[in-house]
This record gives C-alpha cells, sequence and structure tokens, in this order.
C-alpha cells in the first residue's frame, strides 16, 4: 500500500464517526464526503490548489502564497469589491478564512463562526458563542477535515460542527486550567502518514496568565488527547535547569501562533511564546526554554522529539514572544538551493534558519529596536519595539521568483514598568509589571528581505503599524493590509503600490486568494484595532469602532 | 483555589493516612478490656482541649485557603499557626513569632499526656492514630510554609488537612478511624467528670448517666423533659429509645459493647459499623454582608474615567469587546470562581491598566473607575469614597454576585451608574 492510498484508508475508517451522520449518507455517499471537507491528499497537495484555502497558512508549508495568476500587476488596479460580510460582533478580526470547495468559514473575536457562500457572501450557517474571555477575544479560524469545523474557544472548549449544516457534532473543554488557557489558533488538520489517524493540532494561549504552554493533537472524532508536548521542561528533562527554582511551572512560553509541517520528515515546526511572568524576570533566573524559541520536533512517533530549537531571545524580560508562523521554503543562498525556515518575533527581528539543522543563517532587523538589553524596572524605562510591535502573527511569505521574503512590521516604543513581586491570581495576567505604555509615533513598514543576504531588496513606510500578513502570488503580487484600513497590492520587485483600497475598518488579519467560477477573489478581514489601538487611529479609542467586516475582491464582471 | 474542591477532587488521599493504620484498630479491638475502667481525672478535659487544638489548626487552614489575600506571607503565617496548634510549645516546629490558636500543650503535647502511662486503654488505638496523623500533617503543613505559589501552598494544606480530618476522626466510628472525635464519642475520655457512670451491659435507671463497659461508652441516657441536655460530644447513632422514662443515645460501639456483654468477647473486628458519610463540605466563603466601599458621586466621575480610558477594550455596556466583560453575570461568576478579591481588583486595575498605558491615571482617577466598576457590579453606594491604597479588608471581600435584587439592571446583569 502506498502513502497515499494508507492516508486515504484512515480517511474513510473516521469518516462515520466523525460525521455522526446516518449509514444511508455514509455508504450512499462517499463523493459527498470528499466535497464537504478535504482529505489527507488534499492537504499535501495544498500549496498548489489555487481554488482552495484550506489551512491557515494556504499549506503546511506556512507560505501564504498563491499560484493563481489571474490578478497581475497589469491588471490589479482593477480590482473591485465583489462582496462584503458583516459579522454581528465586536472585538478585532484576526482570522484566516479556510476556503473550500464554495464555502468560505470565517471567525469573529467572540468564537462568532459564519460560513459563507465564497462567490456571493451569502450566509449558509453560523454558530454565535458567547464565551467568557479571559483577557483577549481573539479568534483566528478553524479547521476543516473529517466532515466537520472545528472551532477552538476562549473558554477553552473544542466543538466540532457538521461542516454542511453547522450541527453541533461534539463540544469538549481540552484546556487543563480554564482559569488560565484558552483557544485563539485555528487547529490544524494533520493525517499521521504512519497509521493514516487523523490529527488536530492546536496549542493553548496561556502565557501571560501563569499557565505552562503545551501543543497537543486532538483526535477528530471525539477531542481525546493522541499526544501533548509541554513546551516548558519539567524535571528531569534537559532545559529544566533553563528556570530557577520552580518557576517553569508558569513559565508560559504557550504555542499559541500556528504550526508549520514538513511533511516529507513529518517535521513540526512551531514557535513558542515569551515565559511568564512577562516582566519581572528576576524570579525565573536563565534563559527560560522553549521560550521564545522556534522548535522542530519529530511528530512520526507516539510522542513528539525535540529535533533542534534555536532561542531567539534567552531570558526575556518584554514579552517579545516570535509569533510569526514558521515559513518553511527552499531558498536560494551562494546559488544553491537551501530547505529554509524563516520566522519574525515582536521584538523586531526576522530570523532565517538551516531547516535541517537550526542554524542561524540571517537575522534581519526590521522594527527600530532601543534599550533591548534592560530589564523594566519598578520606576519603568524605554525599550522598543512595543509588546505590540515588532513582528507580529499575521505571517509574512516568501516568493520563489525573486527569492524575497516579505514581512510586515510595526514601529512602536514603549515605557515599561516591573512590581516588586508577582502572585499568581487564578483567571488574571500573570505579569510582575504592566504591558508598556505607548510612547512616540507608531509606524509600520512592508519588507522584502533578499533571501541570500538578509538584506532588504525594498521597504515600504508607513504612517501607521503594518500588520495584515503578506500574500505573495505567481503572478508578482504582494497583498497586505494596513492598521488604517487600507488593502494594498506591491509590486513584488520593486514595492510600488499598484492598488489600494480602504475597507473602513482596521486590518490586523492576513490576506488569502481563491478561485470560485473561473474567478480569482482575494479576501481580508477587518475591524476595530482591540490590542493594535494606538492614539493615531480615528476611532481606535471609541466604543464602538468599525463594525467587523469581510472584504471580498475580484476583476471586471 | 478553593480548598474544597482540591480535596473532594483527590479522595484517594483522604484513605493514605487511614489505611496506614487499619492494622492497629483490628488489634485494638481483638483484646476487649473487662470492666468499666473509668478515665483517669483530667483525662476528659485534656481529650477535648486536644480536639479543640486540631480543630483551631483546620480552622486556621482553611481561613487561609477560604481568603483571597495576595501577601504570601499571610499564608505562611497561617500554616505555622496551625503548626502551632498541633505542636505546641515544645514542638521543634513550633515558631512564637506566629502565635498560636491552640493553648501551650497543642494537640500532640494532650495526645502525649494521654498516652503516657502503663497499659492500653481502649482508646488508644484512635489517639495513637490520631498522633500519627498530626504528625503527617505537620510534614505537609512544614512544605506548606516553603511554598512560592498559592497553587503550591493550597495542596500542601490540602494534604496536611486530608491527615487532620482523620486525626479528627468519626464519633459515628470506633478504633483509629475514630480519631479524637471518635475517643470522645465512644470511649470512657467521652466522660466528663462527676458524670453517673454505670455499667453499660444494663440498661439506664435514671437520667443523665453514662453507660459503659469495657472502656466502651454504649449509650448515653438523657433525660425525657423538655429541655437542652449538654453533651460532652455528640453519641455517633443516630437512632435513640426510651427506656425507664429516660431517652437512651446508643454509640457507636454499643453493638460492641453487646456483643461482650452477650460473652462474646471474641467479636469480630468488623462488628463496628463503618459509615462512610464524608463531613459537611467547607463553607463557601460567600460574603455574608455586602460593604459600601464608594460614594455615588465617585462613582459617577468614574464612569467619565471609565468612558476615556476603558470603554474602548471593555465596551460602554462594559461586556468587552477586545477584552473582558469587568460587570454583570458573566464577570460576577467567574471573578467569584476565580477567587477574586476587591484587593485583587484594586491590584489588577492599578497595575495593568489600561492595557496601553498602565500607571497613566491619578490615583483620584483609579480610585474612581472602581468605585464605578462596583457600582456597575451592584455593589452598594456609602458615605465614604473608595480610597486610593490598597487595605487589608479588601483581601476579604469577594468579588461575586451581589445578593438581592438590583432595580434597573440590564440583561448583561449591569446596575446602571449615575
Amino acid at each position: 500500500m502506498t502513502l497515499r492510498e494508507r492516508l486515504k484508508t484512515g480517511v474513510a475508517c473516521l469518516a462515520p464517526a466523525a460525521l455522526g451522520l446516518s449509514a444511508v449518507l455514509w455508504l450512499g455517499a462517499g463523493t459527498a464526503l470528499a466535497q464537504s471537507t478535504p482529505n489527507a491528499s488534499d492537504f499535501l497537495n495544498a500549496a498548489t490548489d489555487s481554488a482552495n484555502w484550506i489551512l491557515p497558512a494556504k499549506s503546511y508549508s506556512g507560505n501564504h502564497y498563491t499560484n493563481a495568476t489571474a490578478v497581475g500587476p497589469g491588471n490589479v488596479g482593477n480590482l473591485h469589491l465583489a462582496w462584503t460580510f458583516h459579522p454581528s460582533d465586536t472585538g478585532p478580526m484576526e482570522v484566516s478564512p479556510i476556503i473550500y470547495n464554495g464555502t468560505m468559514y470565517v471567525t469573529t473575536a467572540h468564537d462568532h463562526l459564519y460560513a459563507l457562500d465564497s462567490v456571493t457572501g451569502k450566509l449558509k450557517w453560523s454558530f454565535t458563542d458567547n464565551p467568557h474571555v479571559i483577557s483577549f477575544s481573539a479568534n483566528r479560524g478553524i479547521g476543516l477535515v473529517d466532515g466537520n469545523v472545528y472551532l477552538g474557544t476562549l473558554d477553552g472548549h473544542l466543538i466540532a460542527f457538521n461542516a454542511e449544516t453547522g450541527q453541533k457534532v461534539w463540544d469538549k473543554v481540552t484546556v487543563e486550567d480554564t482559569a488560565n488557557a484558552f483557544y485563539t489558533m485555528a487547529p490544524v488538520p494533520w493525517f499521521n502518514p504512519s497509521n493514516g489517524q487523523a490529527e488536530l493540532l492546536l496549542g493553548v494561549s496561556n502565557g501571560d496568565w501563569g499557565g505552562r504552554g503545551n501543543l497537543a493533537a486532538y483526535n477528530p472524532t471525539d477531542g481525546s488527547v493522541i499526544w501533548k508536548w509541554y513546551t516548558v521542561p519539567g524535571p528531569g528533562q534537559p532545559g529544566n535547569d533553563s528556570w530557577s527554582g520552580d518557576s517553569w511551572k508558569r513559565g508560559g512560553a504557550s504555542a499559541w501562533t500556528g504550526v508549520t509541517i514538513d511533511p516529507a520528515t513529518q517535521t513540526l515546526y512551531t514557535n513558542l511564546g515569551n515565559p511568564g511572568p512577562d516582566f519581572l524576570a528576576t524570579v525565573r533566573q536563565g534563559d527560560n526554554l522553549y521560550s521564545d524559541s522556534i522548535v522542530a520536533l519529530d511528530i512520526s512517533g507516539a510522542q513528539p522529539k525535540l529535533k533542534w530549537y534555536y532561542q531567539f531571545i534567552p531570558h526575556d524580560t518584554h514579552d517579545w514572544d516570535p509569533v510569526m508562523q514558521p515559513i518553511l521554503f527552499t531558498g536560494k543562498v551562494d546559488n544553491q538551493d537551501r530547505q529554509l525556515i524563516a520566522s519574525g518575533d515582536k521584538a523586531g527581528s526576522v530570523w532565517i534558519l538551516d531547516a535541517q539543522t537550526g542554524k542561524l543563517l540571517s537575522h534581519t532587523p526590521v522594527s527600530f529596536q532601543f534599550n533591548q538589553d534592560t530589564q523594566p524596572s519598578l520606576a519603568g524605562n524605554y525599550a522598543c519595539p512595543n509588546t505590540l510591535g515588532g513582528v507580529e502573527y499575521e505571517g509574512g511569505s516568501f516568493d520563489p521568483a525573486t527569492n524575497t521574503l516579505f514581512v510586515p512590521s510595526q514601529n512602536e516604543c514603549g515605557f515599561w514598568t516591573a512590581t516588586k513581586d508577582v502572585v499568581y491570581i487564578a483567571g488574571q495576567f500573570y505579569l510582575g509589571g504592566g504591558f508598556p505604555k505607548l510612547v512616540g509615533p507608531d509606524t509600520g513598514q512592508m519588507n522584502a528581505i533578499d533571501v541570500g543576504s538578509g538584506v532588504f531588496n525594498w521597504r515600504h513606510h508607513f504612517n501607521l503599524p503594518n500588520y495584515g500578513g503578506a500574500l505573495t502570488t505567481a503572478s508578482g503580487l504582494v497583498f497586505s493590509g494596513n492598521l488604517g484600513g487600507a488593502e494594498n497590492a506591491f509590486d513584488a520587485k520593486t514595492g510600488n503600490i499598484l492598488w489600494s483600497y480602504d475597507t473602513g475598518a482596521f486590518i490586523t488579519a492576513p490576506t488569502e486568494a481563491y478561485v470560485a467560477n473561473g474567478k480569482e477573489y482575494i479576501v481580508v478581514a477587518s475591524g476595530p484595532a482591540g490590542n493594535a489601538s494606538i492614539p493615531e487611529l480615528p476611532q481606535s479609542g471609541s466604543a464602538s469602532g468599525p463594525a467587523p467586516v469581510i472584504s471580498v475582491f475580484t476583476l471586471g464582471q | 483555589m478553593r480548598l474544597s474542591q482540591i480535596k473532594l477532587s483527590r479522595p484517594a488521599r483522604r484513605i493514605g493516612p487511614a489505611v496506614f493504620l487499619l492494622l492497629g484498630a483490628c488489634l485494638g479491638l481483638a483484646a476487649f478490656p473487662r470492666g468499666t475502667l473509668a478515665a483517669s481525672t483530667g483525662d476528659h478535659l485534656s481529650m477535648v482541649a486536644a480536639l479543640s487544638d486540631l480543630q483551631a489548626a483546620i480552622a486556621e487552614i482553611l481561613h487561609a485557603n477560604n481568603s483571597y489575600v495576595t501577601d504570601r506571607n499571610y499564608y505562611h503565617r497561617a500554616s505555622q499557626r496551625a503548626i502551632n496548634a498541633l505542636e505546641g510549645v515544645n514542638g521543634p516546629e513550633y515558631r512564637a513569632a506566629a502565635g498560636t490558636p491552640g493553648d501551650a500543650e497543642g494537640v500532640l503535647g494532650h495526645l502525649d499526656a494521654l498516652l503516657h502511662r502503663k497499659g492500653t486503654p481502649v482508646w488508644a488505638a484512635p489517639l495513637d492514630g490520631a498522633e500519627a496523623n498530626v504528625r503527617g500533617a505537620v510534614a505537609h503543613l512544614l512544605d506548606a510554609n516553603k511554598a512560592r505559589e498559592l497553587m503550591e501552598y493550597a495542596l500542601a494544606t490540602s494534604r496536611a488537612l486530608a491527615y487532620l480530618e482523620v486525626a479528627r476522626g468519626r464519633p459515628d466510628e470506633v478504633g483509629v478511624f475514630g480519631g479524637l472525635e471518635g475517643a470522645l464519642a465512644n470511649t470512657v475520655l467521652g466522660v466528663p467528670e462527676g458524670a453517673t457512670v454505670v455499667d453499660g451491659c444494663s440498661d439506664p435507671a435514671h437520667a443523665p448517666s453514662y453507660g459503659v463497659h469495657g472502656g466502651y461508652i454504649a449509650w448515653v441516657a438523657v433525660p425525657a423533659s423538655v429541655g437542652v441536655h449538654a453533651l460532652a460530644e455528640s453519641p455517633g447513632e443516630n437512632s435513640l429509645k426510651v427506656v425507664n422514662g429516660v431517652i437512651v443515645l446508643p454509640t457507636a460501639a454499643a453493638a460492641l459493647v453487646a456483643a461482650d456483654c452477650r460473652k462474646h468477647a471474641e467479636a469480630t473486628p468488623a462488628a463496628a459499623p463503618v459509615k462512610t458519610a464524608a463531613k459537611a463540605a467547607d463553607p463557601t466563603g460567600a460574603s455574608g454582608s455586602v460593604p459600601a466601599l464608594y460614594t455615588k458621586a465617585q462613582a459617577a466621575a468614574g464612569a467619565q474615567v471609565f468612558a476615556n480610558n476603558c470603554v474602548a477594550c471593555h465596551g460602554t455596556n462594559l461586556q468587552g469587546t477586545a477584552a473582558p466583560s469587568v460587570a454583570g453575570m458573566d464577570f460576577l461568576t467567574s471573578a467569584h470562581k476565580n477567587g477574586w478579591t476587591v484587593e485583587a481588583l484594586q491590584y489588577l486595575v492599578l497595575n495593568d491598566m489600561p492595557f496601553n498605558a498602565p500607571h497613566s491615571l491619578s490615583p483620584k482617577a483609579y480610585a474612581s473607575v472602581i468605585a464605578f466598576l462596583l457600582a456597575s457590579n451592584c455593589y452598594p453606594a456609602g458615605n465614604t469614597p473608595f480610597p486610593t491604597a490598597d487595605q487589608p479588608a479588601f483581601a476579604h471581600i469577594d468579588i461575586g454576585p451581589v445578593p438581592g435584587r438590583h432595580p434597573g439592571v440590564n440583561n448583561f446583569g449591569v446596575c446602571p451608574v449615575g
């Protein structure tokens, strides 16, 4: 049996239980099942399927890149609004829509979930949750597999919905402590090649609340744990001695952003968040592994094995976690093809490493960096970027045609304070200080970094932060939304802005592309600025702010 | 973390100390002594004092675990005070500085004095068991003294409590499981000095009186007249009968005694019924009376501060947009679940808010916005403004749903302000 056959068998075996549908439908509608959600080979081939967008960053490689070429530098000026959808929610829009066979699944800050017709924007079904919010309300999307839609919620539930009807299939609390742990990331479907078992890869957000990070694989049929990997080593494990005393217990390092997988080697790459408490680092002396690190995990066995790690910021004292989903790509260095992995952190650095060994290739500061080695004091001190500056989670893209990495970034500075002591209060921040106060102007860039040299090909400067995750097209465009609300299309070679559209709300979400009915569509979500609020933004300080909106663009009629 | 939750979710811990002593219980019961064997002078009072010290230690731990103080020293002082009550002034771990809720002898002092004698009275088994379990509890309390985090502290003290519960025992059991309460309810240690004692094999002729046989109390007789009758300890059995015009309350040892009276001296060790009914759950710690902590004018001023600084993330109706709700049922239920106090609320607002600019408001503005939050959560207004600084009492004031009806409350459970 070939690998692919084994995978297909795995899908068939799991489908009846997962669907919860009648046996009649199961027996009679093998093809209908294949149409409602992607199968194992769809996931493996996601990168080249320009019609759909079935993983948060398009494919397991983490590269927001589409083969679609209908929209290019010559005609992008003709892009116009195809449809909009207004979700009934407040809060920032950070979603990576999942688009498959004519349906687009989007989520909003308070875990509302909408299934939309991807051509018309017409609502097919919706689910509105009102979970208790611990601190930050955000949801970045869903996982689509086994006939179901999977949603991780702000109160620590993992919920399965029938992808076609929206009917709830099961609902389970999968975090260990609902007082300090919740979900914001999209569950990522993965089929274990060794046994065909479908898995949902999902990490918790608990790093700023006194939790201990973990990444787990859940069984899509019932939410049971297949494996769980703790990001902070416990006693007796290598790396535990990088934490003084028992500080590892509330060490944070949450896996909250995204997972990148190399199916060929069954290696999972992910970035782990900041150590806790965020700002009072005297209580956790040492390097604090594997906080602020990229880790490469061998996920071929029953339990993940750490292959290598690279710690970007040992002993972080400023909540500068590397939150950009790693991009796995083949880049050219010294005219040779190299398997590389790129990432960015909130301290304002872009890192390129060898994907096999984790050895650093280049390190490019993209944001203004100041006073980074001084830890926050009782009286307070300045450092840049701010906690929400640098490179954020929305992600970048790699363009093989120009050997260029495109990454959005922010210039923000902060005034940081620490407290004398830090106390764990269930359900509240575990910081040992305050999140920094914004100082000075808040600006941003779109960066084009040459992979061979780590030097900029071009930079575009904005007078506002630039969060919107970058999408590169095979036709030579880079799309990215500016916090101010403008969705922009850059010429990948020159950095010139060829098209811009004001969505009327603030953009902190990545841009995606898909093809339906023979037309290429560009989609981006926008809404209130949420934690990205800055004094420069109109309405940023008001309660209402701009309403959340999904904007979809296409060419001509 | 509520202590009761930890205890209830880990029943196995309760079994640990108890099983350890099961053998002793069987031996104690197998050798059934002869005669009434009254307790020596002072033993009863000493025993009551031991139980009182034990209860004081338990109360000390429960109180600390049910409070929401954020000062580590507060908890360490509580576990040390519990140790002091257990060990007494002569104990190796006694630390005078913390003070003691018990007496100078402490539980162990009293138990040592009671057990330090020739022979092995029937109550030696429960007292030996209690002593071993008290020493186990002290070991865990010493861990609690070293705990750096609340979770660790709660774990260590809940283990200590599991031991102390066994030491305290149950009046409805004899043998080691009876612990101090069982010894008081079922053995001659429970007979106050000067009380009328008759042979437990016979029925009472008058009341009040104690029916004692072989060191066990078989029954306690009280007059069948209207009135309150003080008993040293409640008898373990619930059934009662009226004999010769007096009410007879059989103890948990009644069956044991009856068997011996029928010359079945080789009574099976399992003769005593073992009831496993758990103790009543700990008090919830929910706020009884809700204090008035702010003035109306202050809350109205706070509404303006909130509108200028907080509304972007927490919303006009306080239900949260990017940030959580800060008033109403969702907020209050999770606040109660997580054990937040006014102290915690004040700490978080003063140190972490506004999110993008902590410490940026004046002390007066911070106080007034907290007043606004209390008002929005239906806490009553008073004559004294909410202070700018922390107050020790705030550690003991829970945040949670305020009892009673609140006129004008919206559908999120938020009270109108101003």
